[in-house]
């Protein structure tokens, strides 16, 4: 009986307390975009990308709940606040439902917040319980509410085309959780894919797309980093999913493109002699897409003239990514700290404050070894053959 | 009360038992023509045609004037004879359709075992039918069953321990198990068990169920009830008990645990590969039964991160147009779930389907376009129908049918603490009970390696080592 009594007592302030903080699907604001800028007179803009639920927003149709699976319609909602919890609670008190942030999947800042600083926004992120670590965090070139508006025809949001194109790892694609691991560690500095508006020409709607760099460091963006230099981050970072480079092999004449297979790249410090140095060992796999050249690459001796212009250029896009990093921007943005860091725990304490003087003098050696796996159904290009 | 010499004083004694009891008949006949005796027997119980030629044609010729009983044995040919010297005795074989021969000048009468009633052919049990295996199912009839068990091991190690339970009705229950794989203490544990009970009639091994288990509070069925043969056999094999009740089909079988419960004959019948991949799918789709729409619910109301954006998205949609809360909808659309359940169960086949086609509308599309219930909610709902429809035994589908509910609104009021909450106190309950001293989720816990050969997967035939300790 005393045990009856017991789980009863251990359910009925669950009963009496009751739903607290339960909310039905039909009574919340979903977020699936959040931009956040910096108006001209230094206070936050917060704007975000609601999706309509309604129904009375798009179509109008008969009293069948079904989901009529036309692209949703979204709406956006801007306000300012002194900071971002100020802007949320401002935009609660403009919207009659409540405020989700569990859906939220983009977080776009705009350049001139993200060059004011990125701390004070990412604390109400990350400490925020709904938001997800998992979100794509973006750097809009224009303002974050100029992206929002957007409406890509391909995909049903702009977070949606955002996304979707991040996923596909052409450009960088940097999550929350990565941000504030790479803001918070050893080196400080950080990478964000910069968001580029393709304005609309004719019928055609404008869209959103993923090219170059910003480079964060101390919180503070301080400067970008083009497409080609962005490409070296990726296979410095091993981030590169997606490569198709083109080569031409010297004295033949032509193209050879190369897709990439795998790749994987490993970064090995080493401190000699007050010297520190950084090896880069990139080893991969390609397959050949496309040969215009005289080549015949079913000769292995062929294949590893292709193989070393391939590895030629892949370093030129690295040294250049290493340049823009080391020379201009000095910030570790490959994390070059924390490798030092693992292998050198007392040498890398020691020399902790010096770093800033020390990246841009690290001897960066690059070891790329990239085989050519797959050549193709066809040796050389026939068709240029019967030509001659 | 012992018979007495004179037939017309044991007549009388008969009679008085039998008094407004048209279907006793006392046959009135002299043996040899000089003789007076009487034959007494209830309509419809007995082989009437093989009495009159094996028992009243040779005995109207009869022995001579001064026979024995025996003698008139011997003139009769019916292999089954007793004597019976009390008018007790008497009763029980006349009210079990045995007829009985009182003879004037002796104090014993002879009971013929020519009892028999019409009776159900042996068909395959509907609720637990099998693609491959035998198609045979108990009937009503206790002595077909007992045989059936026999033909199936014939070991004379098989015992058959009969009792009658019930003042009233007298029905004879069977304890059977084999003697040298089963536990002594559990044989006798059993009896005792049933020899406790008071009860004026048994009807059903239900009747007999809930006097013998050990939690009699429990939700959970704590005995096995099947109507295979075949199933009640391989139980036997592993060293446990059968109580079989004559007038049903039904057997119960001891110790039982839950795990058993969720086992099937086909298990076995078919390959090991197929059988674990069948036994998990039915666990998996257990739980389904048990929490599918309190995950729903809780998911639906409390965690909507959880779900992935698209479909998110979808399902604010569609639960645009709803007037209730999801525990509500949930609530609505699972008891008309089971409304229908139970309304089709106990129809005939041409009307049950006409339920099922109205059903189909009231949980599904009308619902859905009268703006009542949400899409989503309508497939949780059938997918938990077909969970529940998984169950491989009737008796573990009920309980997880009602304690749906509550986990439901645990769900509703707490999330998916509130789902834990529910799973834990359901859990306690389960790990606390006993099924005949062998703990209920064995062997789960405590844990047993061998067992949970049986458990885990399937193992095949030549590793599993069914007799359980």
């Amino acid at each position: 009986m005393m045990r009856r009594i017991r789980l009863l007592l251990l359910v009925f302030p669950l009963l009496a307390a009751g739903c607290w903080n339960a909310h039905e699907v039909n009574d919340l604001a979903i977020i699936t975009a959040a931009g956040v800028d910096l108006t001209e007179d230094g206070q936050i803009e917060m704007s975000v990308k609601i999706y309509l639920t309604s129904p009375s927003g798009g179509d109008s149709s008969s009293m069948s709940g079904q989901p009529t699976g036309d692209k949703g319609t979204s709406v956006v909602r801007s306000v300012t606040g002194i900071n971002m919890a100020d802007a949320a609670s401002r935009l609660q008190k403009e919207i009659s439902r409540k405020v989700f942030w569990g859906q939220t999947d983009v977080f776009l800042f705009g350049e001139r917040m993200a060059r004011a600083g990125l701390e004070e926004p990412l604390d109400f992120l990350l400490r925020h319980i709904a938001s997800r670590e998992r979100a794509h965090v973006f750097v809009s070139d224009s303002t974050a509410m100029n992206v929002l508006k957007l409406s890509p025809p391909i995909d049903r949001s702009v977070a949606d085309a955002l996304v979707a194109m991040a996923d596909q790892q052409t450009g960088l694609n940097i999550s929350m959780k990565d941000l504030a691991h790479m803001m918070v560690g050893k080196s400080k500095a950080a990478v964000l894919p910069i968001v580029l508006i393709h304005e609309g020409i004719g019928e055609q709607q404008s869209f959103p797309f993923i090219q170059g760099a910003a480079v964060i460091k101390n919180g503070k963006m301080i400067g970008r980093m083009d497409e080609d230099a962005t490409r070296g981050v990726m296979w410095l970072r091993n981030e590169i999913k997606q490569a198709t480079v083109t080569v031409s092999p010297d004295h033949s004449g032509g193209y050879v493109s190369l897709h990439l297979h795998r790749s994987h790249t490993r970064l090995l410090p080493k401190i000699e002699g007050g010297r520190w140095i950084m090896t880069v060992r990139i080893t991969g796999q390609d397959d050949i897409v496309e040969n215009t050249t005289e080549l015949d690459l079913s000769e292995p001796d062929h294949l590893g003239k292709v193989e070393k212009e391939l590895e030629e250029i892949v370093n030129e896009r690295v040294k250049q990514a290493l340049d823009q990093a080391q020379n201009e921007l000095r910030a570790d943005i490959f994390q070059f700290a924390d490798a030092f860091y693992r292998k050198y725990p007392k040498i890398w304490k020691a020399n902790e404050d010096r770093w800033d003087e020390i990246f841009p003098k690290v001897d960066v050696r690059l070891e790329t070894e990239l085989r050519i796996a797959r050549p193709g159904l066809i040796g050389k290009n026939f068709f240029k053959q019967e030509q001659r | 009360m012992k018979l007495s010499n004179h037939l017309r004083e044991n007549v009388r004694r008969l009679e008085a038992v039998y008094h407004d009891c048209a279907d006793v008949v006392f046959h009135d006949m002299a043996i040899g023509g000089h003789t007076p005796a009487m034959l007494v027997y209830i309509e419809g119980m007995i082989r009437l045609e093989e009495l009159d030629q094996h028992v009243v044609a040779p005995l109207l010729d009869g022995p001579g004037r001064d026979h024995t009983l025996a003698d008139i044995r011997n003139r009769t040919a019916v292999a089954s004879i007793e004597e019976k010297r009390t008018i007790g005795e008497i009763v029980e074989e006349i009210s079990g359709g045995s007829p009985v021969l009182l003879v004037d000048g002796h104090d014993a009468a002879l009971a013929f075992g020519l009892s028999a009633w019409e009776q159900r052919s042996v068909e395959e049990p509907s609720a637990e039918s099998v693609l491959r295996g035998p198609r045979e199912g108990f009937i009503e009839t206790m002595r077909t069953n007992i045989a059936m068990l026999r033909r199936r091991i014939r070991s004379p190690k098989l015992k058959v321990i009969t009792m009658r339970i019930g003042t009233r009705s007298r029905t004879p229950v069977a304890v059977i198990y084999i003697e040298d794989i089963a536990k002594p203490s559990l044989v006798r544990e059993m009896l005792s068990r049933l020899n406790r009970i008071e009860i004026e009639d048994v009807l059903e091994t239900s009747y007999i169920e809930e006097w013998i288990e050990d939690n009699k509070y429990s939700p959970f069925p704590q005995l096995l009830s099947t109507e295979r043969p075949d199933v009640a056999c391989s139980y036997l094999m592993e060293g446990r008990v059968v109580v079989m009740v004559d007038g049903t089909p039904t057997v119960l079988v001891a110790p039982t645990t839950f795990l058993s419960l969720l086992q099937t004959p086909e298990d076995y019948y078919e390959r090991y590969v197929v059988g674990t991949a069948i036994r998990w799918l039915r666990y998996l789709f257990f739980a389904i039964s048990l929490l599918g729409p309190s995950l729903y619910v809780a998911v639906v109301t409390f965690h909507q991160e959880m779900i992935p954006t698209t479909l998110m998205l979808t399902m604010a949609r569609s639960r645009e147009q709803i007037p209730f809360t999801a525990l509500m909808e949930a609530f609505l659309m699972e008891t008309m779930f089971e409304a229908l359940r139970e309304a089709g169960a106990r129809l005939p086949k041409q009307i049950g389907s006409a339920v099922s086609i109205v059903g189909a509308l009231v949980i599904g599309q009308a619902a859905i376009s009268a703006g009542i219930v949400s899409a989503p909610m309508v497939m949780v709902v059938a997918i938990t129908g077909i969970a529940s429809f998984m169950a491989p035994r009737y008796t573990i589908g009920i309980p997880i049918r009602l304690l749906r509910f509550p986990i439901m609104f645990l769900a509703g009021m707490a999330g998916l603490l509130g789902v834990i909450l529910g799973v834990i106190v359901i859990l306690n309950h389960l790990l606390s009970l006993r099924s005949f001293g062998v703990p209920y989720m064995a062997p789960l816990a405590p844990t047993s390696m061998r067992g949970l050969k049986d458990v885990l997967w399937r193992a095949p035939r030549w590793m599993l080592n069914r007799r359980a300790k």
